[in-house]
Formats: C-alpha cells, sequence, structure tokens
C-alpha cells in the first residue's frame, strides 16, 4: 500500500487566523470546536494509541496546542476540525514516538477487544466481536483511517486533508481497508 | 505531494465508498454492499466513549482556559521534550540573532573605515601612477637619469628613477580639511641612502577676495618650516585673481609644508603633484668624476714639480688648469645636486573661483545647512549600515529556514515511522 509520508494539513505554526477580530470570538469559535470534537478526537486518539491513559493524555495536550495555536489557524489551508484531528494526529505519533523509544508496547490484540453490547442479540454480538477483533489487528496506519471515518465522523475529503493525501488517495485506503475488514471478518466467521 | 493528486478514483471504490457514507447516513443500500454496510455500522456503534471522569477534568481546564489548576500546577506542565525543543529554537534564534548582529557591527564598522581603505586605494594608484610615470620618465634617459633604474633594476619599485602622484579635488568637493586629510598625507621615498629629489605642484582656489589673505598664509607656512619663496606672484582683482609661488623647502619638511598648504582656511585643493627623482646614479658619476680629476691634478702637479724643459711646465699647467676646471665643474654639479635633494621645490597656483560654503576650520560653527548636511551624512551611513545588516541577516536567516525545513522533515518522517511500526 502506498502510503506517502506528507505533512497533515493546517497544523503548520504560521499558519493565520482562528480569529474573528476580538479575543473573546477567538475563544468562542475554539469553545465551540472543543464542545464539538472532543469525544471524536479521544475516540481517534484512542483507536491509534489502544491505550485509555496514553489517549486521555494525548487528548488533553492536543487541545491545549490547539489552544495556544488557535491564532494560527488558516482556514484557507482546511477546516478547523481537520487543523485539530491534525494536532491530534502528531501528538500521537509522537507518544508513539516516545514509546517506542522506551519500550516496546508488547500488546494482544484480543485484549483489546471491548465486550459486544449487551442489547445485541447472538449473531450480532458475534459479528461486532468479529469486527472489533479484525480491527485490533489491523496495522496502525490502516487502524488510523477507521478511526478517523467511523470514530471521529470525518468525510473523505476530511481525512483526506488530515493524512495530507488526496481526496481520491484517501478513498482508496479506506476501500483497501474496509475491504481487509470484510474478509478478515468473514475469515473469523 | 499527493495532496495535489488528481487522478479519478476507480468508479468500483467510489461506489463503494457512496454504500458507505450513505449507511452512515441511514439511507438505504444496494444488497451488494450490504456486508460492507454492516461492518460500517458496527465500527462506527463502536466508536470509543469518552470517561466521563476524564470529560469532566478536560471541560475544566478548557474552562480556565489551560491555566494551571491551583492545586496542580505542575500537572499542566508541558512535556520536558516539548520544553526542551522549544528552548533549543529559543537558544537557536536568540544565537543567529546575536551573530547576525555582530556580523552586522563588524560590517558597519568595516565601512567606518572606509577612510583608510580609500588612503590605501590612494596609495595604490600611487603605485600605479608612479610606474607609468617612470615610464614616461624614460623619456629623459638622455640625461642620464634614465641608466638609473636601468643598471638598479633589482631595487625597490620605489627607487625608479622618477615617479609623481597627482590627487585631484573637484572644485566644490570637500572641504580643506577633509581634502587635507585626503591629500596632505606625507609622501615619504624609502630612505635607503638613496638621493631622491623631490618636488611637488599644489593647485588651489580661493575666493576672489580671499586670494591675498591665502598668499599670506602660504608666506606663513613657507617661514614656519624655514623655506625660501624663490618667487612669488600675487595678482589680485575679481574672478581673475591669481597667486602663484616657486616654493624651496628642506626636504625634512616636504609633507609637513604640503599638509599645511593643504589645509589653508580659506583656500581648497583642486589637485597635487607629487613627484620624486633619484638622482644616486648621476651623484655618484660626477663624485667619481671628481675624484678622478683630483687624482689627475695631484698627479700633473708631481710631474710639474719635475718638469725640466719650459715645453713640458706649459703643458703640464694647461692640463693642471683643465683639471681644475673639471673640478670646479664636478664640485658645482655635486652642490647643485645636493641642494636639490636637500631642498624640495614646491610650486603653488592659487586660482580666484567660486567660494564654497564657509568653513571654518577651528571654529565650531553650526547652521542649518551644516545640520542637513549632517543629517544627510547620518541618513546615509543609516541606511548603508541597515543594507549591510540586511545583507548579513538573508543568508543567516537562510540557514536557519533551511535547518527548520530539514528539522520539520525528519520530525515529519519520524512521525510516519512510528506509526508505521506501531
Amino acid at each position: 500500500m502506498d502510503h506517502p509520508l506528507v505533512r497533515s494539513v493546517g497544523v503548520t505554526e504560521t499558519d493565520t487566523l482562528f480569529r474573528t477580530g476580538s479575543g473573546t470570538g477567538s475563544w468562542e469559535r475554539f469553545e465551540e470546536l472543543y464542545r464539538s470534537s472532543r469525544d471524536d478526537v479521544y475516540a481517534y486518539v484512542l483507536t491509534l494509541l489502544r491505550d485509555p491513559a496514553a489517549a486521555e493524555d494525548v487528548t488533553a495536550l492536543a487541545f491545549e496546542r490547539a489552544y495556544r495555536r488557535r491564532r494560527t489557524f488558516d482556514r484557507r489551508r482546511g477546516e478547523e476540525r481537520a487543523w485539530l484531528f491534525g494536532i491530534a494526529r502528531n501528538a500521537a505519533l509522537d507518544e508513539l514516538r516516545r514509546r517506542r523509544r522506551t519500550a516496546t508496547l508488547v500488546t494482544d490484540p484480543s485484549e483489546d477487544v471491548p465486550d459486544a453490547n449487551e442489547g445485541d442479540g447472538a449473531e450480532v454480538a458475534l459479528r461486532r466481536t468479529a469486527v472489533q477483533t479484525a480491527l485490533a489487528r489491523l496495522p496502525a496506519r490502516e487502524r488510523e483511517i477507521i478511526a478517523l471515518k467511523f470514530h471521529a465522523g470525518m468525510s473523505n475529503a476530511e481525512v483526506a486533508r488530515v493524512l495530507g493525501v488526496s481526496e481520491s488517495n484517501a478513498g482508496t485506503l479506506l476501500y483497501r481497508t474496509m475491504e481487509k475488514l470484510r474478509k478478515a471478518c468473514n475469515a473469523t466467521a | 505531494m499527493r495532496l495535489l493528486d488528481q487522478d479519478p478514483i476507480d468508479p468500483e471504490i467510489a461506489a463503494t465508498l457512496d454504500a458507505i457514507d450513505a449507511t452512515l447516513a441511514g439511507e438505504p443500500v444496494d444488497a451488494r454492499y450490504a456486508e460492507l454496510a454492516e461492518i460500517a455500522l458496527l465500527l462506527s456503534s463502536d466508536r470509543p466513549q469518552l470517561p466521563a471522569e476524564f470529560a469532566r477534568s478536560m471541560d475544566e481546564r478548557v474552562g480556565r482556559r489551560f491555566a494551571p489548576a491551583p492545586d496542580s500546577a505542575a500537572a499542566v506542565k508541558p512535556p520536558r521534550r516539548g520544553r526542551l525543543t522549544r528552548r533549543f529554537w529559543e537558544a537557536g534564534g536568540a544565537l543567529a540573532a546575536g551573530v547576525a548582529l555582530v556580523v552586522a557591527i563588524v560590517a558597519v564598522a568595516g565601512s567606518g573605515g572606509g577612510a583608510s581603505s580609500m588612503s590605501s586605494s590612494s596609495s595604490a594608484s600611487y603605485g600605479a601612477v608612479g610606474t607609468s610615470s617612470s615610464a614616461a620618465s624614460s623619456s629623459a634617459a638622455s640625461s642620464g637619469v634614465a641608466s638609473t633604474s636601468a643598471r638598479a633594476p633589482a631595487l625597490a619599485p620605489a627607487v625608479a628613477s622618477a615617479s609623481n602622484k597627482t590627487v585631484p579635488s573637484a572644485v566644490g568637493g570637500p572641504p580643506p580639511s577633509v581634502a587635507g586629510s585626503s591629500t596632505g598625507q606625507p609622501l615619504q621615498p624609502p630612505t635607503t641612502g638613496r638621493k631622491v629629489v623631490q618636488s611637488a605642484q599644489l593647485n588651489l582656489t580661493a575666493a576672489p577676495t580671499q586670494v591675498d589673505a591665502v598668499a599670506q598664509e602660504v608666506y606663513n607656512v613657507v617661514g614656519q618650516v624655514n623655506g625660501i619663496v624663490n618667487s612669488s606672484t600675487v595678482t589680485q582683482g575679481g574672478p581673475n585673481g591669481y597667486a602663484s609661488f616657486q616654493l624651496s623647502v628642506p626636504s625634512g619638511s616636504l609633507p609637513e609644508t604640503m599638509s599645511r598648504l593643504s589645509q589653508l582656511t580659506y583656500a581648497q585643493v583642486t589637485s597635487r603633484t607629487d613627484n620624486t627623482q633619484d638622482i644616486t646614479n648621476q651623484y655618484n658619476a660626477t663624485a667619481s668624476a671628481l675624484a678622478d680629476a683630483r687624482a689627475l691634478r695631484t698627479s700633473l702637479l708631481k710631474q710639474l714639480a719635475n718638469a725640466v724643459t719650459t715645453a713640458q711646465v706649459e703643458s703640464l699647467t694647461a692640463q693642471i688648469h683643465d683639471a681644475e676646471a673639471s673640478i670646479s665643474s664636478d664640485q658645482a654639479t655635486l652642490s647643485r645636486l645636493n641642494n636639490q635633494v636637500n631642498f624640495s621645490r614646491i610650486n603653488v597656483d592659487i586660482n580666484a573661483a567660486t567660494p564654497p560654503p564657509p568653513i571654518a576650520h577651528k571654529s565650531g560653527g553650526f547652521g542649518i545647512g551644516r545640520a542637513a548636511h549632517d543629517a544627510g551624512r547620518v541618513l546615509t551611513v543609516a541606511a548603508g549600515g541597515a543594507l549591510i545588516a540586511i545583507a548579513a541577516l538573508v543568508p543567516v536567516g537562510l540557514v536557519v529556514a533551511l535547518l527548520w525545513w530539514v528539522g520539520a522533515a525528519v520530525r515529519r518522517r519520524r512521525r510516519e515511522q512510528a506509526l508505521d511500526s506501531a
């Protein structure tokens, strides 16, 4: 799979904006972004890191960085959500790098599989477990695109902006990952 | 960059993606996408939930605008690595700025020394002019002077048979004091025991009403250095005022004399020419001829004492007379050459001209014109300094930008590698 090493869009410190003139307006915009994206950012980071404690730290750090850099946001380079997720992505990748330096994380994907919903029927529960297992076994890069699409609720264009790839490239990545998940689920079944 | 990739997506992939989007939007999809739609729904419904405790903590922090909590200031301290990175860049920026500042100061100081540089270049032009003049003066070979340089080519270049230096100064140019500082530098031929004749020509301009005053200043200078006014002509009368002097001053005082004449209060230097001529060979030849003549006379006198016939006596007497005449001639020549070496000739011409703005050398007169002039100078120097600073800062800025770009690229690659190896 082709994974171009390009920068997440809208994350540069030289961007400008988030400003609506007064500082109060800027803060309100940020608060609105926080309210609408808090859960999504956490879900995305947790799916990427598979470590709830680290996900909390990274989520907090991402929002704090976004707050500090809110005046550097440039709408011409993307929407606020893509900008925020770019920051969160960089923070999460830094966390992955830190982990790799300090210790090798040994993770059994089966341990990460959450329990099935209590309300599910047996067949649905079985299917859900198969999907969760398949997701847990995906490489981080593919987990990331699933997290952005289904956990953060992003459009393909937004996913592309966060990953720094073209929309068609992001679509292709998503398609391949979904096909991989489908085959893994069928194999499990 | 892939972001700019506008390749159309495969229709099958596009249809699948549309089906996924439709599923997430709660719309029905074609049966062939049912399996993917189910997976999409399961993935969407399995979104990790934010812990309530963390959500409250985050809300509080955002409510405080990420200010440190009163009871846990250290809890929100940025990561150590981040602090170190920030400090690194701050230190790097400060260092780069410091280097740029030092470079700018050195550059400005260097440009401030432009006067000395100009003096150096003036000396260089002196050498150049002297060389060409040497070639020109080779026309004097018939006088035996050129043979000096021909027989001693290995001597220092400045010991060429003759040289001169001309320093023009435009009328209305710098004030006399300034001109004097650049043209009044004493020109000293090398003191290697050679016999060197020095002379100078100085052309001055003065206000028509100041010609006599300048002439008096010339007299005063000559008197101060124990020189001689060989001849002088002073003509007063409006724009045709003119003065000319032929001076002889002790060669040791020539530099001082020229310096003073170049800084006369009411005159302005328009040009100055310094000449030197090496007459060592001519001097030595004359001295040798004198010695030979004296020896001959001594020999003839001895022969005369032993002469026995009248014819011998008359012949020897005639030869002795010739020898003495030769001795007298050689002595006169030596005396003239010594006089030329010991006293330098200076020709000073003073022409009346439209006076430049009056400048008091020794008084601190200050007016609007001078203030404007000084302000212009300050602005010029400041602009020059700023230009030099920019010239120094641009490469430094480029290096910093390059380092930043390389650092960002490396960081980006490491992040992607961390994702691949996770």
